[in-house]
């Protein structure tokens, strides 16, 4: 679908990762953004952990209200990941020359 | 079961009607505007602030996969059905990190499909072809789970069912089902679903709410109703141990042992993967504002995990309930009837079948939309006119449902929630492509079509040779097998990915060996960051498919 929009879209380079185009100053933001998003999707995964009856809380054997803790627990680290790359993107964007905040 | 509550039934018919008469009263009355009430499908909303955003999301989530189907596994003792809940919550991480680069890129060149990107990215009509007919492929079995849902909440209230010998009466709620849904996107398009999304989420919440406070104080507290569940799970397992030991029964159990963790984990992860694969979800991220939206959005949505995993253990609360059904899906319906007071009951039913519906009604007109878009305008009729397009859709829309229905009758449904998870399986096969090529393009286009090619064959055919528990010699009987070279059962969809994965990299080394032919990529670095209000951002033009289906 050509976008008339773009006149002579300039050839991709195959070789330039999309992320080499931000400025290596948010580099170490993004690795900690990354590294927070693999915690929230690995600790669910890694089932050992909490597959177990005891301690139970509220009637809840451990294995249900631990999968229901990790409901908030995931969501801090996503709304921290947020954050983080909120900040960042704006950064990113304003080393690129365009407006750090979308209209 | 089969006698009819008054009291429930015409509630629930008055309800239904109300809410769905609605819809179409209200497509008629906008029918002037632009199609900007599509917004409210998306994460976020173009319009609305981020609570009414979030609350409008939300009554999307509650179909009858978490009415029906999710309860019906933890009801039955299926040790890795709660499953539901670590999928919903890995869902929203990984999310978070590829789905604003789709938004990007498709705001920078339009596309409104993940075949559209495919073929602009890879510039293979093959591949973008392949990655259609799996969308579509794979929404049927999730259009058959609301089908399901509809169909059991019909039979509960004594409407035909299971009990009769004469075959239409047995299937008259399924052919209720299939023809209410039928009759409601035929004459409404994606607009009327837009348009009663305030009503029909407020009846869900409600619903839910009322459920799950009311039910467990009335069951005397969550303690007695896991102890129900265990007990109930022990006596079976005691007395069907031969059965077990021989393999004709699966025994029950509320929490996974070690043998089964990769199946939970790999069910979880697999569905989270392939959520934003599927046609209907693509359209609501690119209804968004910008790409923030989905970033802020991912970090809220968790909350709905919650009231899934109460309304998943609403099977427990059946058990402790007492309820009694030989259809494990019929459970929570059940539960409702014999728990709540007729005219809520009514209640409750009207918002899991319209909860069913209107899911329903986007998914087929959404498989309907790639359909004309990405095969019909692409390969058949280049030239075609709106018009023609148009009927190309509804006709399709149509076809789908049928393709739903007979995977409601040629599959084993007692756990519809294993007809989504073959869509699953067929829908996977397309990540390589789109996610993967969102960040390079250093897969070879032929590559990834081997890939998905393999991963497709392995995987139906995987599906296919596991059998029914206690029926061997059946087919399609469940989403797990063993996974090749060990001798843990994992979800296929994952392992077909994995191989697909495989077979695509290593093609993909071979044909840039060879110098194979390539393709010219039309997107650049910079629209994978594109944010709105940049150059050559503009909205995409959703409405091309609103107009495809008035």
């Amino acid at each position: 679908m050509p976008d008339p929009a773009l006149p002579d879209p300039a050839p991709a380079d195959p070789s330039a990762s999309p992320r080499a185009v931000g400025p290596s100053a948010t580099r170490q933001v993004w690795t900690v953004v990354g590294v927070l998003l693999a915690f929230g999707i690995l600790l669910p995964l890694l089932v050992g952990l909490y597959d177990q009856a005891t301690p139970t809380l509220l009637g809840f054997p451990f294995y249900y209200w631990f999968q229901f803790a990790l409901i908030p627990v995931v969501s801090v680290l996503t709304f921290t990941a947020f954050r983080l790359a909120q900040a960042a993107t704006r950064r990113d964007r304003e080393a690129r020359g365009l407006k750090g905040d979308p209209r | 079961m089969n006698h009819v509550d008054g009291v429930a039934l015409t509630i629930f018919l008055l309800l239904f009607v109300l809410v769905t008469a609605m819809g179409f009263a209200a497509a008629r009355w906008r029918r002037a505007d632009s199609l900007d009430s599509l917004d409210e499908w998306g994460l976020g909303g173009r319009s609305f602030g981020t609570f009414v955003s979030w609350f409008l999301i939300g009554g999307d989530i509650y179909t009858a996969y978490t009415f029906i189907a999710v309860p019906a596994t933890l009801y039955a003792g299926s040790v890795v059905g709660f499953f539901a809940v670590p999928y919903t919550i890995v869902l929203y991480p990984i999310i978070f990190i590829f789905l604003p680069r789709l938004w990007s890129v498709s705001h920078r060149h339009g596309f409104v499909t993940p075949a559209d990107f495919v073929r602009g990215r890879f510039d293979s009509r093959p591949l973008a072809l392949a990655v259609a007919v799996t969308g579509i492929l794979a929404t049927m079995p999730y259009i058959a789970l609301q089908l399901v849902g509809i169909q059991v909440v019909l039979e509960v209230m004594g409407i035909g069912g299971s009990d009769s010998s004469s075959w239409f009466v047995k299937d008259l709620p399924l052919f209720i089902a299939f023809a209410v849904l039928a009759a409601y996107t035929y004459s409404s398009g994606l607009r009327a679903p837009a348009l009663i999304a305030f009503v029909k989420d407020t009846l869900i919440y409600l619903v839910i709410i009322v459920a799950v406070i009311y039910l467990p104080i009335k069951l005397g507290g969550w303690d007695s109703i896991f102890h129900a569940a265990t007990s109930s799970f022990d006596a079976f397992n005691k007395d069907n141990a031969d059965a077990i030991t021989a393999g004709t029964a699966q025994a029950q159990g509320a929490i996974p042992p070690v043998t089964v963790h990769w199946a939970y984990a790999s069910l979880a992860l697999g569905s989270a993967l392939a959520l934003f694969m599927y046609p209907h979800s693509l359209t609501g991220v690119l209804a968004t504002k910008n790409r923030s939206v989905i970033r802020r959005n991912a970090a809220l949505l968790p909350a709905y995990s919650f009231l899934l995993g109460l309304l998943a253990l609403l099977g427990f609360a059946a058990i402790a309930a007492g309820v009694k059904v030989d259809n494990p899906q019929q459970a929570v319906p059940q539960l409702f009837a014999s728990m709540f007071p007729g005219w809520f009951a009514g209640v409750a039913f009207a918002a899991i079948a319209i909860g069913a519906l209107v899911p329903a009604a986007i998914m087929s007109i959404a498989a309907a939309n790639l359909w004309t878009r990405n095969v019909y305008a692409a390969f058949i009729n280049p030239d075609a006119t709106p018009k023609q397009e148009a009927r190309q859709s509804k006709l399709v829309s149509l076809l789908v449902k049928f393709g739903a229905l007979v995977f409601v009758l040629g599959l084993p449904s007692t756990f519809a929630i294993n007809l989504q998870l073959l869509g699953g399986v067929w829908i996977l096969q397309t990540l390589p492509s789109i996610v993967i090529g969102l960040y390079t393009r250093w897969m070879h286009r032929w590559a990834l079509l081997l890939g998905w090619a393999v991963g497709m064959v392995y995987g139906t055919y995987t599906a296919y040779t596991v059998p029914v528990v206690g029926d061997p010699g059946s087919h399609f009987g469940g989403p797990l097998a063993v996974v090749p070279f060990t001798d843990t059962k994992g979800y296929i969809a994952l392992t077909a990915f994995v191989i697909n994965l495989v077979v695509a990299v290593a093609a993909t080394a071979l044909f840039r060996l060879l110098g194979v032919a390539e393709g010219t990529d039309q997107t650049r670095p910079s629209d994978y960051h594109a944010d709105a209000g940049d150059p050559g951002v503009e909205d995409v033009p959703l409405d091309d498919l609103a107009a495809e289906t008035h």
